[in-house]
This record gives C-alpha cells, sequence and structure tokens, in this order.
C-alpha cells in the first residue's frame, strides 16, 4: 500500500519540514473533523492552497495528503448521512450500518496510521508514495 | 493512468468487499441490542401502563370491554397477529384519543368511542395503532426523542414520576413522522381489508375530525396528534381506489350503538 522510492531531486531540510507538515495538518484536521468529514478536506486544501508556491516536492506531498483525505470523503460521508438519518429519521440500525461503520473506521485507521508513518519517513528524508494516490499524484503534480 | 485506474477499482472493490464480508456478522446480536431493547420495552411498558392506570379511570365493565376487544381479536385474527401480546385498555375520558405505549398496551379513551359514527371508524383506530404497534414506531420513537440510556435509567427505578409522565404525555399527546403516519394508516387499511371491513369510513373518521378539530381542537387528541389528517385520508382513498376493497359496513351496528350509549 505504501512504496518508499528517491525522489529525484534531493529536497533540502526546510521542504522536507514543510512536506511532513502537509500530513500532520491532515492528522489533525482528522481528529477535528471526524464528526464532519468535509473539515479534513478543507483543511488539507486550505494548506494546498498556501504551498501552491512551494517547490516540487512540497507540493507533491501536499497533494498526496489531499487526496488521500479526498477519496474516504465519499466513503466517510455516506457513513456521516446514514448516522444523521438513523437519529433523526424513522431510519433503525441494522446489521448492514454497523458493518459499514466498522469498514470505514477500518479504512479510517488505516488511513491515520498511513499518515502518521508518512509524516515521519517525509521528514526524515524519504519518499513515500501511497497505493493509488501516488500515482494520480503524479499525474496531477508537474515539476515547473 | 490505465495502472492507476486498475488499482483505484481494486480498492473500492476492497472496501465493499469488506463491507459485504461484515455485513454476514450478526452485529445485532452480538452487541444485544434487540435482546437489551426488547427487555427495556417490556419494563417501560408496563411501568407506563402502571403509572397512567393510577391517575385515570380504567373502564372494566365487560358490556363496553367486551365488545372493543372482539374487534381488536377480529383484526388480530385475520392478521396473524398474536392476539395474546396485545393489551388492551379503556380509559374514561372525554378526549378523542387512542395511542400505543410500549410493550403493546393500546389504550383507548371512551371519547375516541363515542366519537366513531359507526364500528368500521373504531376498527380502523385499533387498525392504525395495531400499526404502530407491530412496525415497531412506539420503543423507536422513544428511543429517538428520550434516548435508550434515559429508559433504561426509567427502568432501573432511578426515572422520577415526573419524567415518567412526560413520556407517556409526549407518547399521547405527540404525532409520529408523517411518513411513519402514513405507514401506520395504509397497515390498517391493509388489516382491515384481511379482516373483511370497509376502509372507507376510517378515511372518513379523519376527515370528520379535521374539521371538527377547529372548533374543538383541545379534545380532539387523535386527530391533533395526528397532523395533515386530511391529506392522510386523501392517501388511504388513493390507496383503496383500485382496489377490490369489503364494501359492506361492519355487521352488528346495533351493538356498536349500544357500546356507544353506555361509554357516554
Amino acid at each position: 500500500m505504501i512504496a518508499t522510492s528517491n525522489f529525484h531531486y534531493q529536497p533540502d531540510e526546510h521542504e522536507l519540514e514543510k512536506a511532513s507538515n502537509s500530513y500532520v495538518m491532515s492528522l489533525i484536521a482528522i481528529m477535528g473533523g471526524l464528526p464532519l468529514p468535509i473539515i479534513n478536506l478543507i483543511a488539507t486544501s486550505i494548506f494546498y492552497i498556501g504551498n501552491l508556491k512551494g517547490t516540487y516536492f512540497v507540493r507533491w506531498h501536499c497533494i498526496q495528503a489531499l487526496l488521500s483525505q479526498l477519496f474516504l470523503l465519499p466513503f466517510n460521508s455516506v457513513g456521516f448521512w446514514w448516522t444523521i438519518s438513523i437519529i433523526f429519521t424513522p431510519e433503525n440500525i441494522t446489521n448492514n450500518y454497523i458493518a459499514y461503520i466498522v469498514t470505514i473506521f477500518v479504512f479510517n485507521l488505516t488511513e491515520f496510521i498511513g499518515t502518521i508513518y508518512t509524516a515521519v519517513a517525509t521528514r526524515k528524508g524519504k519518499h513515500i508514495e501511497w497505493w493509488v494516490i501516488g500515482g494520480l499524484t503524479h499525474l496531477i503534480c508537474k515539476d515547473r | 493512468m490505465k495502472k492507476i485506474l486498475i488499482e483505484l477499482i481494486i480498492s473500492v472493490a476492497l472496501i465493499l468487499a469488506v463491507w459485504l464480508g461484515l455485513s454476514k456478522v450478526d452485529w445485532m446480536k452480538l452487541f444485544n441490542i434487540e435482546q437489551v431493547t426488547q427487555n427495556t420495552e417490556e419494563k417501560i411498558g408496563d411501568l407506563f401502563w402502571k403509572m397512567l392506570k393510577s391517575s385515570e379511570t380504567e373502564i372494566s365493565s365487560d358490556s363496553i370491554v367486551s365488545p372493543v376487544d372482539s374487534m381488536l381479536t377480529r383484526i388480530c385474527t385475520a392478521n396473524t397477529i398474536d392476539r395474546k401480546k396485545v393489551k388492551l385498555h379503556l380509559l374514561r375520558k372525554d378526549e378523542i384519543n387512542a395511542f400505543a405505549l410500549p410493550n403493546n398496551h393500546l389504550v383507548i379513551y371512551s371519547g375516541l368511542i363515542a366519537a366513531c359514527e359507526n364500528e368500521a371508524e373504531l376498527y380502523g383506530v385499533i387498525g392504525h395503532e395495531l400499526a404502530h404497534m407491530e412496525k415497531n414506531h412506539v420503543m423507536n420513537k422513544l428511543i429517538k426523542e428520550i434516548g435508550l440510556s434515559v429508559l433504561i435509567s426509567m427502568t432501573t427505578g432511578n426515572g422520577n414520576a415526573e419524567m415518567i409522565k412526560e413520556a407517556i404525555k409526549h407518547l399521547s399527546s405527540t404525532a409520529y413522522d408523517r411518513s411513519l403516519e402514513t405507514e401506520a394508516d395504509l397497515t390498517a387499511v391493509d388489516y382491515l381489508e384481511k379482516a373483511g371491513i370497509n376502509p372507507e369510513p376510517f378515511a372518513n373518521f379523519l376527515y370528520r375530525l379535521a374539521d371538527q378539530t377547529k372548533h374543538l381542537p383541545s379534545q380532539i387528541y387523535w386527530i391533533s396528534t395526528h397532523p395533515e389528517s386530511k391529506e392522510r385520508a386523501e392517501e388511504i382513498i388513493k390507496h383503496i381506489k383500485n382496489k377490490d376493497v369489503p364494501k359492506a359496513e361492519a355487521k352488528d351496528s346495533l351493538r356498536f350503538e349500544r357500546l356507544k350509549e353506555r361509554v357516554k
């Protein structure tokens, strides 16, 4: 799911810190945004916009952090609105609902652990590419 | 690009597969959700009825209870509903009201019986409340609006009398969601059909009381707690329009007239 590779240039210390911060930002957003999945995305987007003029390495990792949030957003949103409908409408708790919540919990937890690992590794100068997200990031983020 | 697309499809498929796999687990049983709810329902229903009984006058006269009981039995038998589980209670009160309490307690006020013009109307009301019970609307409403933890605390003796009275008042004088009311109406129509009773008078009852509400709003609880009655009556009519529903009125209207006299 996570592959370590060499970036095509050696980023300096300042870049490593900024790139690592993009993941830290998304971690904080996960904690703050648990009840409202969209908050994660907004927070990471703001951080990305703030680093639009950053170096390629920084932008690349900001986009990877942003896309990792975007990937789980639809799943989390379904879980959120399903829960809301159970609380406020005649909808009942079912096995399917509990299974769904457990599923998105497991995948969010995986993403959470992956994010911590990536933040630490990026700070140490390693270039981490996520399954699916890494490839998508390469498509979006180009070296100027 | 193709590689990313394949990876994306695999990832989404993996999430869906995990969900599908986990949904095979009986989580409701695992977390004991149904058992806890069932036990709470039994205790809370009996507690509510005990409290209500202490503040109202229950009709015990066989000449009044028996005809209503036989009406309830007729609907239950025709719809394979276990009659024994439904506890029928008639209370002497002028309010036009009937409601279901948890654990299948069906409460009907004498005012409602007196307001019915014929037996089929009362059959409709009984069917409607029975539908709320069968569709588990009563406990769902309580859990959503009061909370399971509060209900459990009531059953363990931690709930004070005021809190219980408020909960009973809530069940007897506030409406269910519109969708639940419609579901109960249409289920009642099905019950009546199976029992060979014309459901049209039930729609008429809703129409008539909706009109009367304008003049006597405080007395007609069953209608004020069942809003948009005219629209609901129209939905019933629409529901039975193309169906071969029993057209004959309920038999023995003389017996019903005698019942009405007795409850006055």
